[in-house]
C-alpha cells in the first residue's frame, strides 16, 4: 500500500490543501448557522425550512453554487481529516503501520467524497 | 529514554563523511508546548472527519425529503449536537489561525513571473476571505440573503 500512496501524493496533497484551506474557510458559515444559530434560536427557523433550501435549489445560478459548496463542505474537510489522522499515526510511532493507516483514512474520505457527489446529485 | 525512530528518515541519499548518531525521539516529546500544538493541530483530523461525515448525512437528508430533514433539525437542537458543533468550532478557529499563520512562509520565492504578496497582505488577504465566505453563509443560510 506504501508504494501507491507515494505515487498518489500529489493528489493526496492537493486534496488535503483543499480541505484544509477551503474547508477551514467554509465551515464556520455551517457552524454559525446549521449547527448553532438555528437550533439555539438566534436565527429563524425558517431559514432553514425545507421549502426554502429546495427553492435556493431550483435556482439555475443559485443551485449549482449551492451544490458545489455542500460537496465541498462533505469532502474537503474529509481528505484534511485523513491526512492529519494519518500524520498523528505516524507521529505516534506509526511508521510500520502507515501503509496500513494512511490506505484505510484515505479510503475513507474517497468513500465519503463519492457519496458527496451521489447526495448533491439526488438534491 | 529515548526510543528509535525510524533510521532512514532523514538519512540523506548518499552518507557522509561524518558519522552521525541514529536519530531518536524522546518518549515524552508530546509534552513539550510546541509539539502539543502542533499535535492537537493534527488531532484536529477527528472532528474534521465526524463534521464531514454529519454534513453528508445533512445533505443526504435533504434529499430524501421534509420528514428526513425536520429529523435533522430536531436532533441538531439536542445538547450533543449543540456541543459537538462547537468543538468543531472552535477546532475549525484554531486550525484557521494556525494555517493562516503558516501559510505566508510556504510560499516559494516566485510564482510563474510574479513574486507573492507580503507576508501580513497574504495573511490579512486570507482573513478577509475567512470573513467573507462566513457572513455570505450566514447571511444565505440565516435567512437574510437572498
Amino acid at each position: 500500500m506504501k508504494p501507491l500512496l507515494l505515487r498518489l501524493e500529489p493528489v493526496i496533497w492537493l486534496l488535503f490543501g483543499a480541505g484544509i484551506m477551503l474547508g477551514t474557510i467554509l465551515l464556520p458559515g455551517y457552524l454559525l448557522t446549521m449547527g448553532l444559530g438555528v437550533p439555539l434560536g438566534v436565527l429563524p427557523a425558517e431559514a432553514l425550512s425545507y421549502e426554502r433550501l429546495h427553492g435556493m435549489l431550483s435556482h439555475p445560478i443559485g443551485g449549482l453554487v449551492f451544490r458545489l459548496v455542500a460537496l465541498a463542505l462533505i469532502a474537503l474537510p474529509l481528505w484534511k481529516a485523513a491526512h492529519h489522522l494519518r500524520s498523528l499515526s505516524v507521529d505516534f510511532d506509526g511508521h510500520d503501520r502507515d501503509g496500513l493507516v494512511g490506505g484505510v483514512l484515505y479510503l475513507i474520505a474517497l468513500a465519503g467524497s463519492v457519496l458527496g457527489i451521489l447526495a448533491v446529485i439526488r438534491l | 529514554m529515548s526510543r528509535p525512530v525510524n533510521p532512514r528518515a532523514m538519512a540523506p541519499a548518499r552518507a557522509g563523511r561524518t558519522r552521525t548518531a541514529a536519530p531518536s525521539v524522546p518518549d515524552r516529546f508530546w509534552s513539550a508546548p510546541r509539539m502539543r500544538r502542533y499535535l492537537l493541530f493534527d488531532a484536529t483530523g477527528i472532528t474534521y472527519l465526524l463534521v464531514g461525515l454529519s454534513i453528508l448525512r445533512v445533505v443526504w437528508a435533504l434529499g430524501s425529503g421534509p420528514e428526513a430533514w425536520q429529523t435533522v433539525l430536531r436532533q441538531f437542537r439536542s445538547p450533543a449536537y449543540l456541543a459537538f458543533h462547537a468543538l468543531v468550532l472552535l477546532s475549525v478557529v484554531y486550525v484557521g489561525v494556525r494555517f493562516f499563520g503558516l501559510f505566508p512562509k510556504a510560499q516559494p520565492p516566485k510564482i510563474g513571473p510574479a513574486s507573492p504578496p507580503p507576508g501580513p497582505v497574504l495573511t490579512a488577504m486570507l482573513y478577509a476571505a475567512w470573513a467573507g465566505a462566513t457572513l455570505v453563509l450566514v447571511l444565505v443560510l440565516g435567512g437574510v440573503l437572498p
